[in-house]
């Protein structure tokens, strides 16, 4: 009798061990279960989206990608090599064209991008250093001191995949999800080419602003989403002017740059290699050195020129590159470099095609590609 | 405190302690002998809840265990396998930490009853010194501190005498005559035989992990039989003559006789052997120690050296 | 909820309860005095003491603002990051050896002793007992975070210059703010080392050798970190042991980003629950043989 009471015990770690489990894994599903929400037509919902226009939000995003890349201990270097891998947690704030802040939270650390409209600042916590660039009086199009804003704003990723919306594309409405608190639509762009590695794209639209909250990227072989940014929290309030205004705190060492009016992409180098999602990935230097895109729709590719990617001057890509695969055509030949979702090809005359295609579409693009 | 076919069967299936069923009377000084391994310890262990039985029951001061452990052992003083105590905190601090477990304890008083049990069991001028300095009589003596801490209703003291000198000796088994005299009901186990002679009411014996004898002292020295020896060169006469005369369980040896005689007069019994031209060099009836009256129990011999 | 359990599952009636419950902090007390009341403690507390010192000293000497990165980089500027620095740089050795230490030697040193049998026969009380160890084991986590806390902050005051401070997001406030997200980084860097102190316990209760039960909880704590390091298994990462350690920083952003504290507290929360569990099934099951 005394021997199976005591083993008895052993129930409760057990159940313990089973509720936390459950807790952890079926708590977040049970909260966001399915809304009630009234029936919309893929298209009504794509036209609300395509239209949707809020006067400021702010929220906090959480992004991953997982685009199978290989870890390159050479891209230290670029200033945010881990947008293309890893996850990240930025808060967001955006009012109007002009304004917008992203603060990317880093494991005890934060880099802080903000802009007013006038200026901008680029504050990084763990090199104490601030950057401030000053915009030319209004600009026709919103400055954007950097290209990672957009990679923290739902809203900017869910456009780049809209503008692909072509006839190549099949859009459906699957379902309603609660994002960030929020009841969502979910649409489902899913190519019908075979030349992209994008599986589907699912945006979770917002039930009222129409604003996309969730976009998530699935690779057309594989289980696990290659790109997720969505909010975790968003507030539809417009935020305070002083929530964009910046000021360097003492001991940081800050530097002025003055952005000119004709280039308002100009200013990050573009040491990491870009994927679809930012296609106008802005050059420094010369304007010759701006890329191009090559394709529509799914099947687009970012032409890079110029790339120095002499052999042993890249560490750990010349690795990567002497075990490439080595094609050939009329316009050359070059290196592919595949991965499950991007894809790049590195010709002899310095160009790198990049895209979210099979190898085989930047083959057939490489005639194509300006040198 | 009662046990019902109390059995503790160790992991390996070896049998510790095998249906024990043990009746300790309110009020008396009871020794529970037996030689080392014999399961005393094991049994005293489930006494007090701190292993459970494999099958059995336990019930102490009338409340079953180990279900009401936390009610009844405030009321009962232990004393398990040999002193156990922090070396790097002073012999008081021991008592205060061991005194505070109990929540029944009253915490306004326990330096006073601390001071009063060092007292008792003459450590109060070590009282502030660490434990580590102690020698082991020394911490035998603390240990039994430990269960004086309160006025208990009984007290488990396991060899409470190991390790102490004569004088020390002396002094517990004086200690535990006046706590029994107080009304304590005292459960000592023991392997010194002459404890149990001198000091206790009631007694059993364990072997082997079975409960082979329990009765009073009294009762079991009544039943010790007297044996007569003679002392003579004529063995097989004499041997002869009191198997004669009814004398059973003979035994030679090199110069003697011994039997018992049952009941037949003693007087008798001589004047039969002179009779019969029996040289007598000696003649007693000698009645047996306790000690033979275990071996004739246990069938084995006492460890006294350990 | 697991209190709840435990009570129930301790065998004792509701009037027991009731009954014993008169003077029943005087275990927890007493707990503590044996934790504290030892040299070895005070010796743990030494060198977590001597960290912040030496850090402070070490950057004092070097004498130049020095290249480095994060908290250690600003504590030349302002002495208050020699308590952050501090406290993050003792995060994943020094704190966690120190709790092994003390959760390691919990039960099983009392085993070891024998003194676990005087306890029991007291009565402590199995659940109670345990319950009094945890609890002194959280105290001696909150004891540990707030040496480094206040060595920091005396080295700090000591050796550099000590005015407001920058938070991550770049804004500033006060020192006297910075001072009390300080002692909340403490605080919750405490919490975080709950989830070890459990497992120390859990892994206390099995054994009667203390050296054994150190060495196989800082191997649990090793073993999670080397899992927390392979990232074809980032899957089981986020219910690591280790994995919400560094949100106390979140503490130094303006606001402070709560998500991650929260979650790691839950997490450490959840690891509690389970070892305790697991500890208490084992310990009022356990056959005190030693």
């Amino acid at each position: 009798m005394g021997t199976t009471r005591r083993g008895r015990r052993w129930l409760v770690p057990v159940t313990t061990v089973a509720v936390v489990a459950g807790v952890g894994a079926f708590g977040p599903v049970v909260a966001d279960a399915s809304p009630d929400l009234p029936g919309i037509t893929a298209q009504d919902l794509l036209a609300k989206v395509q239209t949707a226009k809020v006067d400021g939000l702010s929220g906090t995003v959480r992004s991953a990608a997982d685009l199978g890349l290989p870890a390159l201990p050479g891209m230290e270097g670029s200033q945010f090599p881990d947008l293309l891998s890893g996850e990240h947690t930025a808060r967001v704030a955006f009012a109007g064209p002009d304004k917008a802040r992203v603060s990317v939270l880093d494991n005890m650390a934060e880099r802080v991008l903000t802009t007013d409209g006038k200026t901008a600042w680029a504050y990084d916590s763990s090199e104490r250093e601030a950057v401030k660039y000053v915009l030319p009086a209004r600009s026709t199009k919103p400055a954007q001191p950097r290209p990672e804003k957009d990679a923290y704003d739902p809203q900017a990723v869910a456009k780049q995949f809209l503008d692909a919306i072509d006839p190549t594309t099949k859009v459906e409405v699957t379902g309603t999800e609660r994002v960030a608190g929020r009841d969502a639509y979910k649409l489902r762009l899913v190519p019908r080419t075979d030349k992209t590695t994008v599986g589907s794209v699912t945006l979770s639209i917002d039930s009222k602003t129409w604003v996309p909250l969730d976009v998530t990227v699935m690779p057309r072989t594989g289980d696990d989403p290659a790109i997720q940014v969505g909010f975790s929290s968003v507030s539809f309030d417009v935020p305070a002017a002083s929530t964009f205004a910046f000021t360097p705190p003492q001991g940081v060492k800050v530097t002025e740059e003055t952005v000119p009016a004709f280039k308002p992409h100009s200013v990050t180098p573009p040491k990491s290699v870009t994927p679809k999602t930012t296609p106008q990935t802005p050059r420094s230097g010369s304007a010759d050195d701006r890329p191009d895109v090559v394709g529509q729709g799914w099947e687009s590719v970012v032409v890079l020129h110029n790339a120095d990617l002499t052999p042993g001057t890249n560490g750990p890509l010349d690795q990567l590159l002497a075990n490439a695969r080595t094609v050939q055509g009329a316009w050359g030949s070059g290196k592919i470099l595949t991965s499950k979702m991007v894809s790049a090809l590195i010709t002899d005359d310095d160009r790198i095609l990049i895209g979210l295609v099979t190898p085989d579409t930047l083959v057939a693009a490489a005639p194509k590609a300006p040198r | 405190m009662v046990t019902r076919g109390l059995t503790k069967r160790f992991r390996g299936g070896q049998v510790a302690v095998n249906q024990v069923d043990l009746e300790v009377p309110a009020g008396s000084i009871f020794g529970f002998l037996g030689p080392n391994g014999s399961g005393k310890t094991t049994t005293i262990r489930m006494l007090l809840g701190l292993i459970a039985p494999t099958a059995g029951t336990v019930e102490l001061l009338g409340q079953p265990m180990p279900k009401a452990q936390l009610s009844v052992l405030p009321r009962v003083g232990a004393l398990v396998e040999g002193p156990a105590f922090y070396p790097f905190w002073t012999g008081l601090a021991n008592l205060l930490r061991f005194d505070a477990a109990d929540a029944m304890a009253d915490p306004w008083t326990r330096k006073l009853r601390a001071g009063e049990a060092l007292e008792r069991v003459g450590l109060s001028n070590a009282a502030g010194k660490k434990v580590r300095a102690y020698s082991l009589g020394m911490r035998q003596r603390l240990a039994i501190a430990v269960a004086l801490m309160q006025r208990r209703e009984l007290l488990v003291l396991d060899e409470p005498t190991n390790g102490l000198d004569p004088q020390g000796t002396r002094e517990v088994r004086l200690l535990i005559r006046e706590l029994a005299g107080d009304g304590t009901t005292v459960f000592t186990s023991t392997h010194l035989l002459a404890e149990v002679e001198q000091v206790c009411t009631h007694a059993a014996v364990m072997s082997q992990g079975r409960l082979v004898r329990q009765s009073t002292v009294a009762d079991l020295r009544a039943e010790l039989r007297p044996r007569l020896i003679v002392r003579t060169p004529d063995l097989g006469l004499a041997a002869q003559t009191l198997s004669g005369l009814g004398v059973t369980d003979l035994k030679q040896s090199a110069d003697t006789v011994d039997g018992d005689p049952g009941e037949l007069p003693i007087d008798k019994l001589a004047a039969a052997l002179v009779t019969a031209d029996v040289r007598l060099h000696g003649f007693t009836l000698e009645r047996p120690s306790l000690e033979e009256a275990f071996v004739a129990l246990t069938g084995e011999g006492f460890d006294v050296a350990e | 909820m697991s209190a709840e359990v435990m009570e129930v599952g301790g065998g004792s009636s509701p009037s027991t309860a009731v009954a014993r419950g008169r003077h029943g902090t005087a275990l927890f007390w007493s707990e503590l005095h044996l934790v504290f009341g030892r040299a070895r403690t005070w010796v743990l507390l030494g060198v977590l003491a001597v960290v912040p010192v030496i850090v402070g000293v070490a950057i004092r000497l070097s004498g130049s603002e020095g290249d480095a990165q994060g908290f250690l980089g600003q504590v030349a500027g302002n002495g208050f990051f020699l308590i952050v620095a501090s406290l993050a740089l003792s995060l994943p050795f020094f704190l966690p050896t120190a709790v092994t230490v003390i959760s390691g030697e919990s039960l099983a040193g009392e085993a070891s002793l024998g003194t676990l049998r005087n306890l029991l026969t007291a009565p402590a009380g199995r659940s109670r007992l345990l319950a009094a160890k945890m609890v002194a084991l959280a105290v001696f986590c909150l004891a540990a975070t707030l040496t480094v806390w206040l060595a920091g902050l005396i080295a700090g005051f000591v050796l550099f210059p000590v005015g407001d401070v920058v938070l991550l997001s770049g804004s500033t406030v006060s020192l006297a703010d910075g001072l009390v997200r300080a002692l909340g980084i403490a605080v919750l860097i405490a919490a975080s080392l709950i989830g070890l102190a459990a497992i120390g316990l859990f892994v206390s209760s099995l054994t009667s050798t203390p050296l054994a039960a150190m060495a196989a909880t800082f191997s649990a704590f090793i073993v999670s970190g080397i899992l927390g390091a392979i990232p074809q298994i980032d899957v089981i990462h986020p219910w690591l042991l280790m994995y919400g350690w560094t949100s106390f920083a979140d503490l130094l952003r303006d606001p402070p980003y709560w998500d991650e504290i929260v979650r790691n507290l839950l997490m450490q929360g959840a690891y509690l629950a389970v070892f305790y569990a697991a500890a208490w099934a084992r310990l009022t099951s356990r056959d005190i043989n030693g």
